[in-house]
């Protein structure tokens, strides 16, 4: 059934200028198809991503796990940590959620990054991360 | 006391000569566009750029510096006056340049690097050779004094005078250094050769020469040959031949000059806790970097090295640009090259606490070649699909002659790929034609990363990598693949427990 309807199409295909006529009419139906798509994946990626982002936080340093399909555990000393940004974004702000960006003298790791914390709690993290003292003086 | 000096009284010569390089460019286009309508505007462009030299030489005539005890300052400028503070204990290392015009004048052209930043910290543009010197002891004393020993790599601070050869590199030794190293050159010309092969040049050579060109495309007519019958002349053959080689061998005749020109008289001493190397023919070299402040060290191995019994040194140190562009003329090795015998002293200086003749080297995960092997034997059994065209039936031929050397090149791979922990740093080593071993001390790593592909996932496996201050992109990797998962979370949880432990140095 699905074969003889495949050939139907292939002549009529074949036998069109390209693109034919009726094309237009599935226009409407690929943009929403896509849409939902890009919606869906918008919609659902976030909830992955927060799925498999997770951090832990003792007195040596803090381990960071994220990405959904590479999954990279990161694990940044305390005393590797130079300085420490907490930043909001507008959305970000309106929630009361702000982001963990720690430095390290590192190259490809420079910039460790935990995104999506109450804002307070990353205060918090920001407080116990940094060194005190001066045993980090060179 | 400490007193303020300037720069050589010569120093707005060069800086003048660096101005007026700058003015090279868009005088030509002056020169070049006089002819067309619309030049006027280019007049205005020379002219506008002439007070910027003006200024740049009042800068220059600005620049003042001085030596306190335990930090250098150095002021400049007239208008906006600006005074920076560089701590002796800051300084990564201490380079100076000196390329003929400087040595005739008896001047050098000395940088200090901090840890951060693209940029020198510190630029001084033509100072007088014995400045160098007294601040190079200057900033060693200082250092000595302030942090009493680094890093424990180090026990107690030599005085500064005691000065040990560590590497000389005789004519010889350059020749051959540069006799090995053109390994990139050789990936050049087999790129032009294949692409020459491949015919991408026969439009624009037709178009020159006419048809027939002796001595080109021998590999394609060689294939045309099988496929269809008509051997090419045995003289083209030759002809083709013999110019590679020639070619080959002009490279490697160019790249010995090079080698003997850039590092003539090498010379690796340390002194205290620095290591102080110089070289040049033309260009002098003078770096400085003290062995606490080596990030990482790596040691490489090419097939050439191995037959001659030498290897290649270098060290990474966190004032050496991580891109790898700038700094990495001059700082690439530190040595070029070392015989084999004299590796474990050399090392030893260096890293004290790392043997290596007694590390124990873990291989990786014995899964590793099954998942690598795949990999390959898709990507050569690919490869070989544009040849059914010009190969037909001998196409499987070609397929089996691929994969015996995939299956050649993942065992070799997979059995050179290795991890270790020493005493006091974590070792790695990855390569079979050219072998690279790289030492990090614990205390130089920045983060430890984990990470798990979705294959890696499947096989239950994980890549462990550290990341140090100083780590280029080009550089050797420090990390390992196709670990078994527990083994990989194993060394991630140790590593960073050591690195924890231990305070950073820079």
């Amino acid at each position: 059934m699905s074969g003889i309807a495949f050939l139907a199409a292939l002549l009529l295909w074949l036998s069109s200028p390209f693109p034919p006529g009726w094309f237009v009419l599935l226009l409407p139906a690929g943009w929403l198809l896509v849409t939902a798509g890009v919606g869906w994946f918008g919609y659902m990626w976030p909830k992955y991503q927060f799925r498999w982002t997770s951090y832990v936080l003792d007195a040596e340093g803090i381990e960071i796990r994220s990405g959904v399909i590479w999954r990279t555990i990161t694990n940044v000393p305390r005393s590797r940590v130079q300085h420490i940004d907490v930043s909001q974004g507008p959305l970000e702000r309106s929630y009361g959620l702000g982001r963990l960006i720690i430095f390290t003298a590192g190259t490809h790791h420079s910039r460790v990054e935990l995104p999506g914390l109450d804002h307070a709690v990353a205060f918090a993290l920001r407080h116990h991360l940094l060194p005190r003292g001066a045993d980090d003086a060179v | 006391m400490p007193s303020e000096r300037g720069l050589h009284p010569l120093s707005f010569v060069f800086h003048l000569g660096g101005q007026l390089r700058q003015l090279v460019v868009p005088g030509l286009v002056l020169l070049v566009g006089a002819g067309s309508a619309g030049y006027q505007w280019q007049v205005w462009v020379l002219i506008l750029l002439a007070p910027s030299a003006l200024l740049a030489l009042l800068r220059c005539l600005s620049v003042r510096y001085r030596l306190d005890a335990a930090e250098i300052v150095i002021s400049s400028g007239f208008i906006f006056r600006n005074e920076r503070h560089i701590p002796y204990a800051r300084i990564q290392n201490v380079d100076a340049v000196q390329n003929v015009a400087h040595r005739l004048f008896g001047v050098v052209d000395v940088r200090m690097e901090t840890g951060g930043g693209d940029e020198p910290e510190a630029a001084l543009r033509v100072l007088p050779r014995a400045a160098l010197d007294d601040i190079r002891e200057r900033v060693f004393a200082g250092r000595a004094t302030s942090a009493a020993a680094i890093d424990g790599a180090v026990a107690a601070p030599q005085p500064a005078e005691a000065a040990r050869t560590l590497l000389r590199l005789r004519a010889r030794d350059l020749l051959l250094a540069g006799f090995i190293d053109s390994r990139g050159w050789i990936i050049v010309s087999a790129a032009i050769g294949l692409l020459w092969e491949a015919g991408l040049f026969d439009p624009a050579l037709d178009a020159i020469a006419g048809e027939d060109v002796d001595g080109r495309g021998f590999i394609r007519q060689a294939f045309r040959a099988l496929a269809g019958g008509g051997m090419p002349s045995l003289d083209r053959i030759a002809l083709a031949i013999g110019g590679f080689v020639l070619l080959l061998i002009v490279i490697r005749v160019l790249s010995m000059i090079w080698s003997l020109v850039r590092l003539y008289g090498f010379h690796l001493e340390r002194r205290g806790q620095d290591l102080r190397a110089e070289f040049g023919f033309l260009t002098r070299v003078m770096m400085t970097i003290p062995i606490g402040r080596v990030q990482t060290l790596t040691i490489r191995e090419g097939p050439l090295h191995r037959w001659f019994g030498c290897a290649m040194v270098r060290v990474d140190s966190a004032g050496s640009d991580a891109t790898g562009e700038r700094g990495a003329a001059k700082r690439e090795s530190l040595a070029p090259l070392v015989a084999r015998g004299a590796l474990p002293e050399l090392l030893h200086e260096v890293l004290p606490e790392v043997d290596l003749t007694t590390i124990d080297w873990q291989p990786i995960d014995p899964r590793g070649f099954r998942r690598a092997i795949k990999i390959s034997l898709v990507f050569y059994a690919l490869l070989t699909v544009p040849f059914v065209v010009m190969l037909k039936w001998w196409t499987p031929g070609l397929l089996a002659l691929l994969w015996a050397w995939a299956w050649l090149d993942v065992t070799m791979t997979i059995r050179h790929l290795g991890w270790a922990l020493a005493d006091r740093a974590v070792l790695f080593k990855s390569g079979w034609v050219v072998r690279e071993v790289s030492v990090a001390r614990f205390s130089k790593l920045q983060a430890v990363t984990m990470t798990e592909s979705p294959f890696d996932r499947r096989y239950r496996m994980a890549a462990v990598d550290v990341d140090t201050a100083g780590a280029g992109d080009l550089h050797h990797r420090l990390g390992v693949p196709y670990l078994a998962r527990e083994t990989a979370e194993r060394l991630r949880e140790q590593l960073t427990r050591q690195a924890a432990s231990t305070s950073f140095r820079w």
